[in-house]
């Protein structure tokens, strides 16, 4: 004991009573949604010898049916689908953006009024009007022909509904729409590149030209990337209202086998498994892109998931090192 | 403080606005006619009675069900508000797509599906149907079009549109599995049938596929865009649907005695001549609970 009234002062850990009772509420939120997620219920009851008897036990989500469809041909279709209308609009969307957006600060006031146009038009309207426009452009034009204006001497001239197919008009929607809204991630980038660089490119007898693709366009890249990730994983979804067109994508599939079995939960659960596996998919992706494009201006690239698991594993491995050292010293 | 004053009187002023918007759209919807009927309306389960029963209806379906100027009109919807009338119950519409109908009613959204929908064996696994007229499924092309439809197998080879959750669909998709590889069947689901009519006009499909009279008024009303092409195949009876529970079949008998008063008392008779589709007339003894053919 100590005698000389000097109480020791004994060191105890804070206690963060509020963050344990914030861990307790999550614990307790997470084992409700668990639980009814995959809880099942009672179907087909009935009294028998005055008990309550159900025989038949169904999942609350449908993860029969989720499962049983998940692979099925029809959705699996449909998912390609939504792919290729992903992939076309997004390639359509990435090369008129960039041309759009180099006409976009070009000094010609006629190329930069153009595009300038094209985005005001296409960034204007909703997305889901455009759908409906090509689908049914043939109502406006029901022949398409190339030729000599205002005459009837045409090189090649076709029916618009052999051309503008569903699919087809889905794709021009999307892809148009894309590349207005791209345009403007193409200037940003464009327009974040130091004015020096420019100059120095200049100074060193450069063309416009040659500027623009060997010094400006690679820097502007690392703004770019990010965002463009993000318009991919956008679009994935947005493919989503051709059904208005009668194009029978992910979304469309999953709704035709609903249609037949009333499982409408089962069947959007279905889909929704599928949209976040794309998505997860394209998003590990965007991570070693933008790693790619972030050489340039990062000394040390940003560690990849893998990196970091090991150091965080170095790390406790350290500590508990550490620890046990200080302990052995501490015991006399 | 003026501004606040300002702002005052514009809310007035909307207010009395909109009241008048909704004395005219209430009066559009009551001008109706059906009679309270006592015996009928103390069929309706006890849980519904003094509450608004909540019915959808997919609006691109005339003369069934449309929309005009906003308000709901169609042969449906007044026989609807007739029946309401006779049981002395508020019914209120809901322009919905086809095919989230019968998905509401199971989610328990409404009580009622008004809409054209042909009773079938499958559906009626998922709901109870008061059958209360009949129609069968018709084609209509382009003017311009020299195609002919001669029975669905003539389908073959061309582009059909057809509205998405609809016995056509349904019966265009069947047939495009029994097409040959040579001469393919393109089914093209819209989510409205306005949708489907625009495919065809912009020349996208060849031929609409819809309930007969439907697709008699869209010829009637194309201005000579459309043309029927062939006759009328497989007549079935429509029905009114109500939820699959024992509530829902209460409400169903409710539902069929009071489409019974009605053919009774020339209500259903006077509704049909207005919209033009009394060939589809059902007689007293066809109004039954469940009476699909297939």
């Amino acid at each position: 004991m100590d005698t000389n009234g000097d109480a020791a002062v004994k060191v105890v850990p804070v206690r963060h009573v509020s963050r344990w009772v914030g861990w307790a509420f999550l614990a307790l939120f997470v084992a409700m949604l668990v639980h009814t997620i995959f809880s099942k219920i009672p179907q087909s009851c009935a009294l028998v010898a005055g008990k309550y008897r159900c025989s038949q036990y169904n999942w609350r989500f449908g993860w029969n049916q989720v499962f049983h469809y998940f692979t099925n041909g029809q959705v699996l279709k449909g998912l390609v689908v939504t792919l290729e209308l992903t992939v076309l609009a997004m390639i359509i969307g990435i090369v008129l953006g960039i041309v759009v957006a180099i006409m976009r600060l070009s000094h010609s006031r006629l190329l930069s009024g153009a595009a300038w146009s094209y985005t005001w038009a296409f960034r204007g309207t909703p997305v889901y009007v455009q759908i409906l426009f090509w689908g049914f452009i043939g109502f406006l034009f029901p022949y398409l022909s190339i030729g000599i204006p205002f005459t009837h001497v045409y090189l090649v001239h076709f029916h618009a509904k052999s051309v503008f197919i569903p699919f087809n008009a889905a794709v021009v929607a999307l892809g148009l729409n894309e590349g207005a809204y791209f345009s403007e991630i193409v200037r940003s980038g464009l327009i974040a590149v130091d004015e020096g660089q420019t100059e120095a490119a200049t100074s060193l007898g450069m063309s416009r030209s040659q500027t623009l693709r060997n010094v400006v366009l690679p820097q502007a890249m690392r703004v770019i990337i990010p965002p463009t990730g993000n318009e991919v994983i956008s679009m994935l979804k947005t493919t989503s209202l051709v059904v208005a067109i009668a194009v029978v994508d992910l979304l469309g599939a999953v709704t035709n086998i609903y249609e037949q079995t009333y499982q409408i939960m089962p069947m959007l659960i279905l889909a929704s498994l599928w949209y976040l596996i794309v998505s997860t998919i394209l998003s590990i992706g965007q991570f070693y892109l933008e790693r790619y494009f972030a050489r340039g201006a990062l000394r040390t690239p940003p560690p990849t998931p893998m990196q970091r698991i090991r150091r965080d594993l170095r790390g406790i491995a350290s500590k508990y090192r550490t620890k046990r050292g200080v302990q052995v010293g501490a015991t006399p | 403080m003026q501004r606040f004053t300002r702002f005052r009187q514009v809310l007035v002023m909307a207010g009395v606005a909109s009241l008048m918007l909704a004395t005219s759209v209430s009066a559009g919807a009551s001008s109706t006619s059906g009679k309270y009927n006592a015996a009928d309306a103390k069929l309706v389960p006890a849980s519904y009675k003094g509450t608004t029963l909540q019915v959808a209806t997919d609006a691109t379906y005339a003369p069934d069900e449309s929309m005009k100027n906003g308000v709901m009109v169609g042969f449906d919807v007044d026989l609807m508000y007739a029946i309401g009338k006779t049981l002395g119950v508020t019914v209120k519409e809901h322009n919905v797509t086809f095919d989230s109908i019968l998905l509401g009613i199971g989610a328990g959204n409404y009580q009622i599906g008004n809409s054209s929908f042909t009773d079938e064996k499958s559906r009626e696994k998922q709901v109870n149907f008061v059958d209360y007229f009949q129609a069968g499924e018709g084609v209509y092309a382009k003017s311009s079009s020299s195609a002919k439809f001669t029975g669905l197998k003539s389908l073959c080879g061309d582009a059909v549109a057809v509205e998405s959750g609809t016995t056509e669909q349904s019966d265009a998709q069947k047939t495009a599995k029994a097409c040959s590889s040579t001469k393919k069947l393109t089914v093209l689901s819209y989510p409205t049938q306005t949708e489907a009519d625009l495919a065809v006009s912009s020349g996208t499909a060849t031929f609409g596929f819809l309930d007969s009279q439907v697709a008699d008024y869209v010829v009637s009303q194309s201005h000579g865009v459309f043309k029927s092409v062939g006759e009328a195949i497989e007549v079935a009876p429509y029905g009114i649907a109500t939820p699959k529970t024992s509530t829902g079949k209460q409400l169903a008998k409710a539902v069929e005695a009071a489409v019974k008063t009605l053919i009774a008392n020339g209500t259903y008779g006077a509704i049909l001549k207005k919209w033009g589709v009394t060939a589809g007339a059902l007689t007293s003894s066809k109004i039954v609970l469940n009476g699909a053919l297939s």
